[in-house]
């Protein structure tokens, strides 16, 4: 009964979606009917109400263990916990391209919702583009990957096909016995029961989605004409809130590959990530940009393309995810949704290009400015952009053109992995965080070297000065110094901007400290929270070039007893607990070791792997044990081909120095985030205005 | 006093093909089937360096099916046997393709690989600059009026606060 709602309500939910892309473009161009309008925007937030009924249906049959559902049957079994049957709702294509399609709609509703009033003229082509998306993804999941398919019995077939998945009930055909199903149920892919994947996956993809926003609002500018600041108004807290929720994705993906893939890093560039991390960098882009747009009127042109390449990103990035295009441990399995989604991809983003570049010839996206000064800010973050989409290209060509183009030029399949990457990005990361320190100390509009060298001493020498300890930590190598000097400047800047502001404002108005440094978050979120972001990206860099330049790695085969040493510590095997076995059917080998340094016992871990006889095709998993400091992290893992026993262990040991600075840095990434899309007041002007005027005529009266 | 000169070179020059031949010697002996002591470390410092042949885009030091057991113990034997790491990267670039490492081996593959993201992004940064070019070039638009931003300021705190006042007014 669940998969019937749940399939009706998608069904109607693609009318709806269908709906309103037509009444809200024939009611705005040719009718000119404000009601069919209105209607175009209802049908868009009913598309919102029937998803949500959809996944609740396919929620319902995950949690009442509907195994006649195929998509249920395939991402749960009996013994899973409540916990993993929530989440595989995203555990697989059929059910996360529905989950996706929900969350589309959501964004979508609450967009519609929010600025109807304000942006009134660019709201009935927004809603049109923002439901072309949504019934496209819809159209997948009904067509394709239909997630509320059910299991028949052909009796009447020959053998080999009597077992067949369809939505509707086929004629002579009956249900397979609920044990039967229960007993063969497939399970969650182990990788994905970890609590990293509850929060992963959704945080991606509501950083996916997100961007679909101000993608529709810059289509709805190109289609009406309103080339004014207003989409930009509309959309650029949503980009925010998109480039949120993808940096947590991104942030909580490294976190789940350092807990569960055991290879003792964070970021492997693998395609299925760079495809994540693509989006991201367009979208930082854009974010810098459409600073200036609103400042100056300046790069009208190219704010339209970074947020169309941005969500043009997103497309790609799924299509190569969920076609097959790449392989990858992030990958969802081959299917048919390739050739749609490749040919979306395609025409979403012909379109959009043959669009600005239409109302660019017309003269409607010109700059209403022009630079004064190579050294202002204007002219930096564009060379900020520059890099930014530079990485894109890099990253790019590393994990789909090379590739692409060898296989289709040369019938050769290459892979460019971490040895590419490591030549070619790390110059341009740091030309971006050179820039990230000079940026917010130089002016607008017109700025000179000697007043950009002044407005960096400070900042200069905290470096120099920071830099002492990395020295006499044993950081000796010219190369790093200069790396972690590069990076601690752009983090200082930020710092100390902050610093001054605060310190002025104390003196000048003799406030606190602290409220002082609330007051300049409250009244420019945007300023000072993108300060903190830098800090945390900043923070975040610190890890990455401690972890990457100075990580050590040793294995070695212990039995109980013995022991290894590495960068100052020893690891002492102590025992091993075989055959453990978990609540949700999982087998784990358990070893239990010791941390020890300087003779003294730090930790007890217990690294393992886990063995899952149910589930069919990739069933191990290796979890680490971690001894966490300031430091480094001491990482073991459990080799899980070699034999185990009390005799002999393999363990894999990392130093990562370091390495928590990441999270820490992502956390403050992430406040600032919030600091930076946080509305300024919560009422708008003229509501406050209104209700002021009103209270005062209360008094009067 | 010249002989002498062309003696001390003699010398000179045989030692250091004696030399040469000692830091031949370790292969050398290996090759003539002493076994050399190999440890995982060694054998992981090559696997981390190429890739997976079955599961794509794995490297082959953290890959846990058993083929990939398998090529590490293969790895294990080759260095026993003397090898050196390039001639076992090469042995597998031979039998497997060019996927199995982190850039390509055949010339033509990896200048493609490596050197179309420098054009590219060469390319785009003479746009760019040309853009900022045209943008301080251009006639018949505006320079960028000024704008409250305490960057603007100069460095004394007075006109610093007026004007982080201002940009906090939104002004």
């Amino acid at each position: 009964m669940l998969a019937e709602i749940g399939l009706v309500a998608t069904l109607l939910a693609f009318f709806t979606s269908i709906y309103s892309i037509g009444a809200s473009i024939y009611g705005e161009r040719i009718s000119r009917k404000e009601a069919t309008v209105l209607s175009g925007r209802n049908a868009a937030i009913l598309t919102f109400v029937l998803l949500l009924v959809a996944m609740m249906g396919l929620m319902g049959a995950l949690l009442n263990q509907d195994y006649q559902v195929k998509y249920v049957w395939s991402v749960s079994s009996p013994d899973m916990p409540l916990f993993f049957r929530i989440t595989a709702l995203w555990g697989s294509q059929a059910g996360s391209l529905l989950f996706w399609s929900f969350l589309m709609s959501a964004f979508s509703a609450v967009a519609t919702i929010i600025n109807w009033r304000s942006h009134r003229r660019l709201m009935p082509y927004a809603i049109a583009y923002m439901m072309a998306v949504v019934a496209f993804f819809i159209g997948l999941t009904l067509f394709i990957e239909n997630p509320f398919s059910r299991w028949w019995i052909l009796p009447n077939n020959p053998v080999d096909s009597q077992v067949v998945d369809a939505a509707f009930i086929p004629s002579d055909s009956v249900a397979p016995g609920a044990v039967e199903l229960a007993s063969s149920a497939n399970g969650l892919n182990p990788l994905l029961r970890h609590f990293g994947m509850a929060i992963h996956p959704p945080m991606l993809y509501l950083g996916f989605v997100g961007f679909v926003i101000p993608f529709a609002f810059a289509m709805g500018a190109l289609a009406s004409g309103d080339l004014s600041t207003n989409w930009i108004k509309a959309s650029r807290r949503w980009a925010l809130v998109a480039w949120l929720f993808l940096s947590l994705g991104l942030i909580l993906g490294g976190r789940w590959a350092y807990d569960v893939l055991g290879w003792g890093g964070y970021w492997g560039w693998d395609p299925v990530e760079n495809a994540a991390f693509l989006p991201w960098l367009m979208g930082t882009a854009f974010l810098h940009s459409v600073m200036i747009q609103e400042k100056r009127g300046m790069l009208k042109t190219w704010n339209m393309f970074l947020v169309i390449g941005s969500f043009s990103a997103v497309i790609f990035g799924t299509f190569a995810t969920r076609s097959g295009l790449v392989e990858s441990v992030h990958a969802f399995a081959r299917s048919g949704i390739g050739t749609p989604m490749f040919l979306f991809w395609f025409s979403l983003t012909f379109i959009s290009v043959g669009l600005i570049l239409w109302r660019r010839n017309r003269g409607e996206l010109k700059d209403d400015h022009r630079f004064t000064s190579i050294l202002s800010r204007e002219t930096l973050f564009v060379l900020n952009n520059f890099i930014f989409v530079a990485l894109f290209i890099a990253v790019f060509w590393g994990s789909f053109g090379a590739p692409i183009l060898s296989e289709l030029l040369m019938k050769t399949n290459i892979t460019l992995g971490k040895d590419y990457f490591m030549r070619v990005t790390p110059p341009l990361f740091a030309a971006l965080y050179i820039l990230m320190g000079i940026a917010p100390v130089s002016a607008w509009g017109v700025s000179s070297a000697r007043r950009l060298g002044k407005a960096m001493i400070v900042p200069l020498v905290l470096t120099l000065l920071s830099l002492i300890p990395f020295y006499l930590t044993g950081v000796h190598t010219g190369g790093a110094l200069v790396a972690y000097g590069i990076v601690l400047m752009a983090g200082w800047v930020a710092i100390f901007e902050t610093y001054r502001a605060v310190v002025v404002r104390v003196q000048m108005q003799s406030e606190n400290p602290l409220l002082a440094l609330w007051s300049l978050l409250r009244r420019n979120p945007r300023r000072y929270g993108g300060y903190m972001i830098h800090l945390g990206i900043t923070v975040i860099g610190i890890g990455v070039i401690g972890s990457t330049l100075f990580q050590m790695e040793t294995q070695k085969t212990l039995a109980v007893g013995e022991s290894l040493t590495i960068g100052g510590y020893s690891l002492r095997y102590d025992q091993l607990l075989k055959g453990q076995i978990a609540e949700d059917g999982r087998m784990m080998d358990i070893a239990e070791v010791t941390v020890i340094r300087d003779g003294q016992e730090l930790a007890h871990l217990r690294p393992r792997r886990d063995f899952f006889p149910q589930t069919q095709g990739l069933n191990t998993m290796t979890i680490s044990g971690a001894y966490s400091t300031v430091e480094n992290d001491f990482y073991v893992l459990l080799v899980d081909w070699e034999p185990i026993n009390q005799d002999a262990a393999t363990f894999k040991v990392y130093i990562n120095p370091l390495i928590n600075l990441i999270w820490w840095g992502s956390f403050i990434l992430i406040l600032g985030t919030v600091f930076a899309m946080w509305p300024k007041e919560l009422l708008p002007s003229r509501v406050r205005e209104s209700a002021l005027a009103g209270a005062l005529v209360g008094k009067g009266a | 006093m010249r002989a002498s000169k062309g003696v001390r070179r003699w010398l000179w020059v045989g030692l250091l093909v004696a030399f040469m031949a000692l830091a031949y010697v370790p292969p050398a002996v290996a090759q003539d089937g002493v076994p050399r002591t190999v440890t995982a470390d060694d054998v992981n410092a090559i696997a981390q360096k190429l890739y997976c042949p079955v599961c794509e885009n794995i490297p082959l030091d953290v890959c846990g099916t058993a083929a990939c057991a398998d090529w590490r113990d293969e790895i294990r034997q080759q260095l026993e046997s003397g090898m050196t790491e390039q001639q076992i990267v090469d042995d597998f670039v031979r039998r497997f393709g060019d996927r199995v490492v982190g850039t390509p081996q055949d010339p033509a593959l990896r200048a493609l690989s490596l050197v179309t993201p420098y054009i590219l992004i060469g390319v785009g940064l003479l746009l760019t600059l040309g853009v900022i070019w045209r943008l301080q070039h251009r006639k018949g638009n505006g320079a960028v009026p000024p704008s409250p931003d305490p960057a603007d300021a100069g460095r004394s705190n007075s006109s610093y606060y007026e004007q982080l006042q201002k940009d906090l007014e939104g002004k």
